[in-house]
C-alpha cells in the first residue's frame, strides 16, 4: 500500500453501497459490515474510481486538508481489512468536482468502523470450529 | 456412512432430490402452505414438524397467481428415503458450499450436528429437507418451517424474507429491524394488544412493486420471553400459553393475542431502529440510511443461507426507498403502540 499504487475493490465479495454519502460496505466472505465516515466515504469513492491518493493529498476537508499521513493510515486500514488493493495496469482517473465538493464539506475525519458481531454466523466453520459438546453455533475460542 | 464434500455435493444433492420425488407416494402426510405467490405441496411425516406447518405459518388470499413447489420434509423412516450422509473431512465453508451449489442451479443448507440437509431446485421449485428422523430438525425451525426454502425461492424472483417486524394501519405500516434483543417483538406484540395490525414479529417477505415497498406475512408465530410476557400482561390473553421454546421464550400466535391482527399486506412507509430505553416515552427520531442498513441488512444475510449479495443489494435498496428513524422504546407497551399509532395516522414522528 501507498501513493504510488491505483487501487480498485479487493475481489468479488467486497459489496458497498452508498446512501447520502454514507457508505457501507460488506466483505461476504467474512461477514463483516464497515461504516465510514463522510470523509472517509469520499476518500473510498474516489480510490475505488482508481483516483490516486498523491492526488487527494492537501485537497480541502471539512475545515482542514487531508494530510498525507491520516491518508496512508487510512488506505493501509483499507488494506488490512481487504477491502482494497493495488491494482495492476490501471490508468489514474481525476477526483469528480462532486466528490471534491462533498469532501470539502465533510465534517468527520477519515474513518471506518469494523462491525463484526454476526461474522461468526457466516465465516466460522460450523462444523471443525464448534464448542464441543454445545454444538453450533456456540464458537470454539 | 456416505461422506460428501464440495467436490461431489451437487450430485448429493441431485441424488436427494431424485430419491424423494420417485418416492413421494410413501409419506405418510401430504398437506398444502397457501403463501404470497407460492403454493408449496408439502410431503412430510406425522411429529412435531408436521404439526408447526399447521398452525405457524401464514395463508395468503391471492388464489391463481401462485406458483406450484413441492418440498419434502424426509428421513430415513419413510420409504427408500436414504440416510443422511456426513460431510467429509474437508474444511467446511458455507460460502463456497452456496457456491458450489448456485453453480449447480441449486441452493442448499448444511447442520452438521444433527446431519440435516437442505437443498432445493430453483428451477424446478423442488426442495428437500433431509433428516435423521421425523422431527430431526434444529429447534429454530419450528417456529418458522421451511424458512430456507422460501428465502431461495422468494429470492429468486427479486422479492426477500426480511428480518424485521412489522406493525401497521389502515393498509401502512413500518418495519422494525434490528438485532436479537432489541425490542422487535415486544413491540409488535404491544401494537398487536393496541388493535394494530402485522404481518409478523420476525421474518416477513418485503418485495418492491413500482414505488412501493410491501410487507406480506409467511409466518404468524410470536415469541416473548418471559418479562417480556409479564411486562405486556399477554397471560390475561393466553393463559395457556405452552412450553418455553429453544430460546427459553414462549411462542403464539399472532391470531392468538388478535384475532383480526393478522394483515395480507401492508405498504411499508419507514424503516425504525428500536432501542431499549429507559424513559417514560417514546420518541421517533431520524437516523441515517448508513445506521439504518446496519440494523436491517446483517442479522437477515447472516441468518440465511446463500443469496448474500443479493440480499444486502436489496435492503440497501429498502433502505434507500424508506425514511428511516430511531425508535427510542418508552417504558410501557401502551405508550409504545400509541406513538407508532400516531406515527402511522401522521406519517411523521
Amino acid at each position: 500500500m501507498g501513493f504510488s499504487s491505483i487501487y480498485a475493490v479487493s475481489g468479488s465479495d467486497i459489496v458497498y453501497e452508498t446512501f447520502d454519502g454514507d457508505a457501507v460496505v460488506l466483505d461476504l466472505a467474512s461477514g463483516r459490515y464497515f461504516g465510514f465516515s463522510d470523509s472517509g466515504s469520499c476518500v473510498w469513492e474516489a480510490l475505488i474510481a482508481h483516483v490516486s491518493p498523491a492526488s487527494l493529498v492537501g485537497r480541502d476537508c471539512g475545515s482542514g486538508v487531508i494530510a498525507a499521513d491520516d491518508l496512508d493510515a487510512f488506505i493501509a486500514r483499507l488494506g488490512e481489512y481487504g477491502l482494497l488493493s493495488p491494482a495492476a495496469e490501471v490508468a489514474p482517473t481525476a477526483l469528480s468536482p462532486e466528490l471534491a465538493a462533498r469532501l470539502a464539506a465533510a465534517r468527520d475525519g477519515l474513518k471506518i468502523d469494523m462491525h463484526d458481531e454476526l461474522a461468526d454466523l457466516v465465516m466460522v466453520d460450523p462444523i471443525h470450529d464448534v464448542d464441543e459438546p454445545a454444538g453450533w453455533p456456540a464458537v470454539r475460542q | 456412512m456416505q461422506r460428501v464434500t464440495l467436490d461431489g455435493l451437487a450430485d448429493y444433492a441431485r441424488e436427494v432430490l431424485a430419491a424423494c420425488e420417485a418416492g413421494a407416494g410413501n409419506f405418510p402426510l401430504q398437506s398444502r402452505v397457501e403463501l404470497p405467490g407460492l403454493s408449496i405441496d408439502v410431503y412430510s411425516d406425522h411429529g412435531e414438524l408436521a404439526a408447526a406447518l399447521g398452525h405457524g405459518m401464514a395463508t395468503a388470499n391471492d388464489a391463481g397467481r401462485r406458483r406450484p413447489a413441492r418440498i419434502f420434509l424426509a428421513h430415513p423412516g419413510i420409504g427408500s428415503v436414504p440416510t443422511p450422509a456426513q460431510w467429509g473431512e474437508a474444511l467446511f465453508n458455507p460460502q463456497a458450499f452456496s457456491e458450489r451449489l448456485e453453480a449447480d442451479g441449486l441452493r442448499g443448507h448444511y447442520f452438521h450436528d444433527l446431519r440435516y440437509w437442505q437443498f432445493y431446485d430453483v428451477e424446478k421449485r423442488l426442495g428437500v429437507q433431509l433428516m435423521l428422523s421425523a422431527d430431526g430438525c434444529p429447534p429454530w425451525e419450528f417456529g418458522a418451517p421451511l424458512r430456507c426454502f422460501l428465502h431461495w425461492e422468494y429470492a429468486a424472483r427479486g422479492m426477500r424474507l426480511t428480518h424485521a417486524g412489522t406493525l401497521g394501519a389502515g393498509g401502512r405500516g413500518v418495519l422494525v429491524a434490528g438485532a436479537g434483543g432489541a425490542g422487535k417483538s415486544g413491540t409488535v406484540a404491544a401494537g398487536l394488544l393496541a388493535g394494530l395490525e402485522s404481518v409478523g414479529d420476525d421474518y416477513v417477505l418485503v418485495e418492491f412493486d413500482g414505488d412501493r415497498s410491501v410487507a406480506r406475512p409467511l409466518f404468524t408465530t410470536l415469541k416473548q420471553d418471559h418479562t417480556g410476557f409479564d411486562r405486556l400482561g399477554l397471560a390475561s390473553r393466553l393463559p395457556d400459553p405452552g412450553p418455553l421454546n429453544w430460546q427459553g421464550k414462549y411462542q403464539f400466535r399472532v391470531q392468538d393475542l388478535s384475532p383480526g391482527g393478522v394483515a395480507e399486506k401492508l405498504d411499508i412507509v419507514a424503516l425504525m431502529v428500536p432501542r431499549i430505553s429507559s424513559e417514560a416515552k417514546s420518541a421517533i427520531t431520524p437516523i441515517s440510511r448508513r445506521d439504518a442498513l446496519m440494523a436491517l441488512a446483517p442479522s437477515g444475510i447472516a441468518q440465511m443461507p446463500g443469496e448474500r449479495e443479493s440480499g444486502f443489494r436489496f435492503f440497501g435498496e429498502l433502505t434507500r426507498r424508506l425514511p428511516c428513524f430511531r425508535l427510542a422504546l418508552g417504558r410501557r407497551g401502551e405508550e409504545i403502540a400509541e406513538t407508532i399509532a400516531a406515527f402511522l395516522d401522521g406519517g411523521k414522528p
